[in-house]
């Protein structure tokens, strides 16, 4: 709505009110005058649900106006379109970005362009009411620019997996999603559980997560990783390496001499783990010689609600005959 | 290959690319991710449209966009001009002297001490861009006067000087931030605001007129020093101000937009071949040269990729170097 038109709508407002508390200061009794201002006022706050918004604080700790109800959502990353599908706001999403690929209706939404450089015209010939970002995948460029066009940003972070289960929470919240939100995280929370539960006290193998290999680069000692790897019952290596995606020198790696090595699932890795039998260096980890190295859903390196699965499957590759006894059971 | 034309001739050439400038921005703003018709892009600019997304799409997005385009072109192409001349050398572009690399400097150190106030980047840029300015030409002077080569070397060993302490940043920096800086240090148009455009277009309007104001002088100095000498011009002052005007281009050009590869070494080449190497003729062509090129090489990399954007430096210096071959080998020939 226009601001002129706004502020219109606001003395009229005021003097409704106004008339409504000198009625009831006069002591007459509620009449059908009255009953009529009501119907105005409600019908004034229905057909206009924005009404001048909310201040909130987002997930990293931005203060935003945002829409009292939010309609038209535009995500800027994979882990919050896959939010925002599962907590029934697919309608809702008029945009997401080229690389939204889960679930699958993710990807027929018009999309913006990619997560470090999408196109602002786009969002902004979508009308979206509120976008949502994250400071893990977004530039800070765009959330800028954003905010420079008045086009409400909400950020959305998560380091762990509380804080992903948290972060649905909020978003539920946020976008009145409460008991969706709640039940989503109820049944992520009973399932980590689970697999904690399923782990057990067993000796934790020492894992080493490799995103990349060439240089070898982890995942810092602080990321939901990391997280994931020690709810699964492992013990990442990555003790001390600060940041998100931190580099590893390889002789540190083969030092610190790690059981298991896993891999997010890519293009780029999928067909070659026989690779490592042969590369120098690489051919020297006693994991690489006991065939422990596994590649893992990619979901690990999202913190969507499907960390969860990636988490399970860490904790089967982990601990396989632990895995298997519970998978056999009727 | 070099077309001496005659200054009438020239004159038709320089009011040619003026409306070239303003029929290739006007198109500008129709092409984008988003399929804007002319209408829609005249009743955005006038504020006339219904459609609120539209206005936004054109004033707020393309528009600033589209000026820091012809700004940045006509800085980089009249620097790289008034280089060429000052070093007598055809291969001197705004970056040879080190000053892309000084603001790169500026701005990565910038965002590793100062982190979230990403808004002082433009300012450390130019900062940067400043300074190695000035240590380049300590270093450059011989007796009262610059040498041209050893400005030319001093400008290449500080610049890959200072690529490498970048590098060394850019090894501390956090994953976020080293994702901007790659698009910036690419040369990237689409981060601007109207308050840096007003600060850059008087900065702009006097770099450019302040060396046309000594397009004389360059004439004089393309003959080489000492003949410049003998013929009444006070050298060192001239190359001090061509010098420092030149810098200041590149270094505000720099700041806002990071390094555009080719334009300011490519554009005068071609503006020469235009019309000839006179600077009162030369550089207002290499300035709308400059823009023109830099707001046709935005527009494709706003809609090569779309709806995602390409940095325009990749364009600039991917269609550049086979041009400027072309160009090498035509004039060789």
């Amino acid at each position: 709505m226009p601001r002129p038109l706004r502020s219109v709508r606001g003395v009229l407002l005021f003097v409704l009110f106004k008339a409504m508390l000198n009625r009831m200061e006069a002591g007459q009794r509620w009449g059908r005058r009255c009953r009529r201002l009501i119907l105005i006022l409600a019908a004034l706050f229905c057909t206009t649900p924005a009404f001048a918004g909310r201040i909130v604080t987002d997930q990293t700790g931005r203060r935003v106006r945002i829409p009292d109800r939010p309609t038209r959502l535009v995500s800027l990353a994979p882990s919050i379109t896959e939010t925002l599908f599962m907590l029934g706001l697919g309608d809702q999403v008029v945009g997401d970005t080229d690389y939204c690929e889960y679930p699958v209706e993710a990807k027929l939404k018009p999309h913006v362009g990619s997560i470090l450089n999408p196109s602002l015209e786009r969002i902004v010939s979508l009308r979206p009411d509120l976008v949502l970002g994250s400071p893990e995948a977004n530039r800070r460029e765009t959330a800028e620019r954003l905010e420079r066009l008045g086009i409400p940003l909400y950020g959305v972070t998560a380091r762990t997996v509380d804080e992903m289960l948290a972060s649905i929470d909020d978003l539920g919240k946020v976008l009145h999603r409460e008991e969706e939100a709640s039940r989503l995280v109820d049944g992520l929370r009973q399932r980590v559980e689970a697999a904690a539960h399923r782990v057990g006290n067993r000796k934790p193998p020492r894992v080493l997560f490799v995103v990349w290999y060439r240089p070898l680069t982890t995942a810092g000692a602080n990321t939901f990783v990391s997280d994931v790897i020690r709810r699964a019952g492992g013990e990442p290596i990555s003790h001390g390496l600060q940041g998100e995606w931190p580099k590893l020198s390889l002789e540190e790696a083969l030092r610190l001499d790690p059981d298991v090595i896993l891999f997010p699932r890519s293009e780029s890795f999928s067909p070659g783990l026989e690779e490592f039998h042969s590369l120098p260096g690489w051919r020297d980890f006693r994991a690489v010689k006991t065939r422990r190295l596994y590649v893992v859903s990619d979901a690990i390196i999202r913190s969507s609600p499907r960390l969860v699965d990636a988490l399970e499957e860490v904790a089967r590759v982990l601990h396989p005959s632990e895995a298997d006894k519970v998978g056999a059971k009727p | 290959m070099i077309i001496a034309a005659t200054r009438r001739n020239a004159w038709i050439v320089t009011a040619a690319l003026a409306a070239g400038v303003i029929v290739v921005s006007l198109s500008a703003l129709a092409f984008g991710s988003v399929h804007l018709g002319l209408v829609d892009v005249w009743s955005g600019l006038r504020g006339t449209t219904p459609k609120a997304e539209v206005a936004v799409i054109v004033k707020e997005i393309r528009l600033p966009r589209v000026l820091l385009a012809i700004l940045v072109g006509a800085a980089l192409a009249t620097s790289g001009t008034a280089l060429q001349a000052l070093l007598r050398n055809p291969l001197a572009d705004p970056y040879v002297l080190g000053i892309s690399s000084g603001a790169a400097l500026g701005a990565i150190v910038a965002l590793w001490v100062g982190g979230r106030a990403a808004a002082a980047s433009p300012l450390a840029a130019f900062v940067g861009a400043l300074a190695t300015t000035m240590w380049v030409y300590l270093l450059g002077r011989r007796a009262g006067r610059l040498a041209s080569y050893t400005l030319v070397l001093a400008g290449v060993v500080t610049a890959s000087f200072l690529s490498a302490v970048i590098l060394f940043v850019l090894t501390m920096l956090s994953t976020r931030d080293v994702r901007g800086m790659a698009f910036w240090l690419m040369g990237d148009l689409s981060v601007v605001t109207n308050v840096q455009l007003q600060i850059l277009f008087p900065i702009v309007v006097m770099g450019v007129a302040g060396l046309y104001a000594l397009s004389k002088d360059l004439n004089v100095l393309l003959l080489g020093e000492e003949e410049a000498a003998h013929l009444g011009v006070n050298v060192a002052r001239i190359q001090t101000a061509v010098y420092l005007l030149a810098s200041l281009l590149t270094g505000v050009a720099v700041a806002l937009s990071g390094a555009i590869g080719y334009l300011g070494l490519l554009v005068p080449h071609l503006a020469r071949m235009l019309v000839g190497s006179d600077h009162r003729m030369l550089l207002p062509t290499a300035a709308l040269g400059g823009s023109i090129v830099l707001v046709l090489s935005d527009t494709l990399a706003r809609t090569a990729v779309a709806p995602s954007e390409l940095p325009v430096g990749a364009v600039t210096a991917v269609a550049g170097a086979p041009v400027f071959i072309y160009l090498l080998r035509r004039t060789a020939g």
